[in-house]
């Protein structure tokens, strides 16, 4: 798999869906790809925010820490993007990933990630468009909720 | 040093001077035999005034007296000579002539050489006088005095003194003789020109001084100005951070621009006088000349002077000129040089120097301090004119350890500078038993007392330098060198009142600290260093330190031992895939394609970096390979791939830095290159492929993952290999040091020795696991202690600049523990660490020193845990309480681990 696969790969992701080309090559070249093995964490919940992840290629659980220890309360699989609510809030992690089996992912390095961002403005747009339709979508939801 | 520089020069040469002049003196009798010795060849040979009488022979080499008429005339001879034809008389008047050409250059070769040396000697005592003298500053002079205006007295301005002392003496006694010799030849031959001659002399020597007395003002203007202008770049220098904050450059630059101004216009004056000056000095030189043919020509058509004695004179006076220019030079630099030392000994005033101690004092004060500490009627003021001490007195008994209670008061910390001698400048007196602390000889303070500010101050080398600093009093043994050597430079060092002792001598008491020898020595450090809490670091700085296999092939063995314990341990637990190790028939996917070809690591420039692609051999080992086309296609692509993705960034963006292989200023060119070949070509020119070529050896697959190595190009590369090593190896620059899987590398970091390969990119986490596996391969192996040993041979830098301020701080605190001070007097030195950190500190130190004396400041009543005795201040008064908990063994608590765990590092 070469950086054109990994473009390819964050070209499905919706953050990045509307960035040039090149910029998404640049992203990927400053990215690491890294292989985790079945059951080894990507991060732990509490840990400090040092990257967000594309996934690849596998499968992993999202854990939430509970009274009653660790449940799984989701599955990401191929292009999903994780971890960059912790590097854009500047917040610890809320949740623990841990690979599901063998999995490859993209680690995107916060001060990277951030550099690039306030270098070219038409990729922060396109987080903040991403960012503005998830909010929209929690409102819905809450509106649907409540009714 | 004396007040004049002739009184100093005369009392430190004297003998040299004088041997030097006797020689001086002993050669002018040859120098006129060769004034006189053309006349001779001219009228006898040539002209044949001896054969006049119609002899055919003439006396050559006749030795005799001819007694002056007072003493009853009449003559004694001592040789009667060779009789020898006209034709033979030349000749042999002529070889005379060389003879004692000869023999003057010889005179004048030994007398240059040893007034050359007699002046660097001098130099040599100077500049060491002086640096003894900056050792004796007064804390008062230090606050006004500038070091790098210091530093520029001792290297430059002295120079020209060091190299005018040669000449003091004997320039003037030989130019003298000469020009008096060249005088007296004259006069001997027309009493008339040789008056005219010193007429014209005397002027030159009573006009041209007086000229040159306004360019001496404009010289020392030109000295100072030039010393400030080196003064204020030192002070740029030391606070460039402020200029950089501030943007202050504008400012600065002109600043010193118009000191570069001054400099000029104070040039420019010089200039003009000094040619004016020059001009009527040649005038009045060439005056002369015109006189003798003038006049001398007159008297020799008119037959009074025969044409021998006026060519003799005209080329008696073409000598005169030179001795005397250069005597006015002489005089010149007399007065120059006499400035200039008149500021060097104001810069050294005698007021701005500690009084000389005798060394002999101190070995019979060398006790250790301990006893009843008393304090009476100290009396400190602060600059505005309060009392921060106001006859305050205190007693206790030593040991003991003492916390200064500062409460925001400055007393704690001037009473810890009063302890430690650090502030000469206080009413009062403090003793220990009967002796007066201010009275103790600075060597037994130096050894006895120990004292870490708020500054550590770090000199430039490694760590163990600057740990052992304090240990380095005085040389206990010899150690071997050239016998012949060793006397010549003692015998040198006593001529110029320099020490006799050399550096490489055995300076360290290793007796005193508890050592049985240097390795010993290192242990302790070691320990010392761990129980402050810096163990991690210096195992971190030994992993990335290197082992001499030549000095310690016992710790390199274990090495390679320990690489093979690593992988055992990286195969057992399943960590198989985080390192890929080097293989000499495999191509390593997470190494660079350099690495790769060369399969070592580079010891010269010429290997390294981008050098690399412009090595020749190194070149035609590839093209003997057959990968040149391959490399340079690959180094198309990725300047395309790094033109396509890095464009719009601004230059010298930090992305650039880190990720492209190409900078942001390259891009340009590569982009020219892209242009001119789209795609690969034969016509490429030579310098394009160098640079292309440079590329892809930076290239590591697993990383940059463009997709541009395939299998086959792999084994290429690997088979490229030997070629390199071969054609390396048949090359006389070794620049190579090869990976051998059971050898060390010795120009590679301990770290990449232990592990022999490279740590996957692939794999997520890998460097902190690979970093655990080490450290507990490397504790397990018994190779901790030697690696944090290899740790203190890290550079600290300038100002221990590569360290972090914690780091330094804890290098001060080691360097003063492991000196067993009597007393220790801390005072800010655990500043630069956290609170619970520095309390931990706090308690270390009151366990370390069980026997000695503390004395810590600390900031408030809560951090005062531990101690003896607690010292308040208040009202300029001390107040002491002795604590019934400190020394009882359940009160102490334990200090940190001496075997801190070590944290994760990465690989």
């Amino acid at each position: 798999m070469t950086l054109e696969a990994e473009v390819q790969s964050l070209r499905q992701v919706p953050m990045f869906r509307d960035i040039d080309p090149a910029r998404l090559k640049l992203l990927a070249f400053t990215s690491e790809r890294v292989q985790f093995s079945d059951g080894q964490r990507f991060f732990s919940q509490g840990d400090a925010s040092d990257a967000a992840y594309v996934i690849l290629d596998g499968r992993a659980h999202v854990l939430l820490n509970t009274p009653g220890g660790e449940i799984t309360v989701a599955e990401l699989s191929d292009n999903a993007l994780v971890g960059e609510m912790g590097i854009l809030s500047d917040s610890p992690r809320s949740a623990t990933i841990m690979a599901a089996e063998p999995t490859t992912a993209l680690r995107i390095d916060k001060r990277v990630f951030l550099e690039l961002l306030a270098q070219f403005p038409q990729m922060s747009l396109a987080v903040m468009r991403e960012l503005a339709q998830r909010l929209e979508r929690t409102n819905a939801q809450l509106v649907a909720q409540s009714s | 040093m004396d007040k004049s520089l002739f009184r100093y020069i005369w009392k430190h040469s004297k003998r040299d001077q004088l041997i030097v002049c006797a020689v001086v003196l002993a050669s002018q009798p040859f120098y006129f035999m060769s004034l006189d010795l053309p006349r001779q060849i001219v009228n006898e040979a040539i002209q044949g005034e001896a054969f006049r009488d119609g002899n055919t022979t003439a006396p050559f080499l006749k030795l005799g007296i001819d007694l002056p008429s007072w003493l009853g005339g009449g003559s004694f001879q001592i040789f009667e000579g060779f009789q020898l034809s006209r034709v033979g008389l030349l000749f042999g008047l002529s070889t005379l002539f060389l003879f004692f050409v000869i023999i003057n250059g010889g005179f004048k070769y030994w007398i240059n050489v040893a007034k050359g040396i007699l002046g660097e000697r001098m130099l040599r005592r100077m500049r060491f006088d002086l640096f003894t003298m900056v050792l004796r500053f007064t804390p008062e002079a230090l606050r006004t005095v500038k070091s790098s205006e210091t530093a520029t007295i001792i290297k430059d301005e002295v120079e020209p003194i060091g190299g005018f002392i040669g000449d003091a003496f004997i320039t003037p006694v030989f130019l003298t003789m000469q020009a008096a010799t060249a005088l007296f030849f004259i006069m001997v031959q027309n009493v008339w020109l040789g008056l005219l001659a010193l007429g014209v002399v005397g002027i030159q020597i009573i006009i041209i001084p007086r000229l040159r007395r306004e360019l001496l003002r404009l010289g020392r203007e030109r000295q100072l100005a030039s010393r400030e202008l080196a003064g204020r770049i030192g002070e740029v220098l030391d606070g460039i951070e402020v200029v950089h904050v501030h943007h202050a450059y504008n400012w600065e630059r002109a600043e010193i621009g118009n000191r570069l101004y001054t400099l000029f216009d104070i040039r420019v004056k010089i200039y003009n006088r000094k040619f004016v000056v020059k001009f009527l000095n040649n005038f009045l030189s060439q005056l002369t000349p015109f006189f003798f043919y003038a006049i001398g020509g007159y008297f020799a058509l008119r037959g009074t002077l025969d044409i021998g004695q006026l060519v003799a004179v005209i080329s008696a006076y073409r000598e005169l000129p030179p001795p005397l220019k250069e005597l006015i030079d002489w005089d010149q630099q007399r007065l120059d040089v006499q400035v200039k030392y008149d500021q060097v000994t104001q810069h050294f005033a005698d007021e701005r120097l500690a009084p000389l101690i005798e060394a002999r004092e101190e070995e019979a004060q060398d006790e250790p301090l301990v006893g009843a500490l008393a304090g009476e009627d100290l009396r400190v003021s602060d600059p505005h004119g309060g009392m921060i001490l106001d006859s305050a007195s205190f007693a206790l008994d030593l040991p003991a350890r003492v916390a200064l209670i500062a409460a925001g008061s400055p007393a704690a910390s001037v009473m810890a500078r009063i302890v430690a001698r650090r502030t000469p400048g206080f009413g009062g007196e403090i003793r220990i038993g009967e002796r007066d602390l201010m009275r103790l000889p600075p060597g037994v303070v130096g050894r006895r007392i120990a004292y870490a500010g708020i500054d550590p101050i770090l000199f430039p080398g490694t760590i163990r330098d600057n740990l052992i600093y304090g240990l380095r009093f005085k040389p206990l043994g010899k150690t071997e060198e050239g016998r012949r050597e060793a006397e010549r430079r003692v015998a040198e060092a006593l001529r110029t009142g320099n020490p006799v002792e050399s550096i490489s001598d055995q300076w360290i008491d290793y007796e005193r600290v508890g050592a049985k020898d240097a390795d010993d020595l290192d242990r302790l450090l070691v320990h010392l260093l761990n129980r402050i809490g810096m163990g991690n670091e210096i195992y971190l700085f030994g992993l990335a330190g290197r082992i001499d296999p030549d000095k310690d092939p016992d710790l390199a063995e274990r090495v390679v031992d320990a690489r093979r314990g690593l992988y055992d341990t990286f195969r057992s637990s399943g960590m198989a895939d985080l390192v890929e190790p080097f293989d000499a028939d495999r191509y390593n996917d997470q190494a660079t394609i350099a690495e790769n070809l060369l399969f070592g690591v580079p010891t010269t420039e010429e290997f390294m970096g981008r050098r690399l692609a412009e090595n020749s051999d190194f070149r035609s080992a590839l093209d003997k390979a057959g990968v040149t086309d391959d490399l340079v296609h690959m180094g198309l692509q990725i300047a395309k791939t790094m033109t396509e993705i890095f464009q719009g960034l601004p230059p010298g963006h930090s992305l650039f830095e880190q990720f492209s292989f190409v900078g942001a200023e390259e891009l340009p060119e590569f982009e020219a290159i892209l242009r001119r070949h789209p795609r690969p070509s034969e016509d490429m020119d030579r310098d394009d492929r160098v640079r292309l070529l440079s590329l892809p050896l930076a290239y590591v697959e697993a990383r940059h993952r463009l997709g541009l190595l395939d299998d086959r190009l792999k084994t290429e590369l690997v088979q490229a290999r030997r070629f390199v090593r071969e054609t390396l190896e048949k090359s006389e620059f070794a620049g190579v040091d090869f990976y051998d899987p059971e050898r060390i590398t010795a120009a590679a970091p301990l770290r990449d020795n232990l592990l022999f390969g490279r740590v996957s990119y692939r794999v997520a986490n890998a460097r902190v696991r690979v970093a655990e596996a080490i450290s507990t391969v490397v504790r397990e192996m018994g190779l901790l202690e030697d690696i944090q040993r290899i740790g203190l041979d890290q550079q600290v830098g300038t100002a221990g600049r590569l360290l972090t301020p914690q780091e330094r701080a804890s290098v001060n605190l080691v360097r003063c523990l492991v000196k067993r001070p009597d007393i220790l007097v801390i005072d800010g030195a655990l500043a630069p660490f956290d609170e619970a950190r520095a309390q931990q500190m706090t308690e270390l130190l009151l366990d370390l020193l069980e026997e000695q004396s503390l004395f810590m400041v600390v900031p408030n009543e809560r951090q005062a845990k531990g101690f003896d005795v607690l010292m308040r201040f208040k009202d300029g008064q001390v107040t002491t309480e002795t604590t019934t908990g400190g020394r009882e063994p359940e009160a102490m608590e334990p200090g940190p681990e001496a075997a801190q765990p070590i944290e994760g590092e990465v690989a």
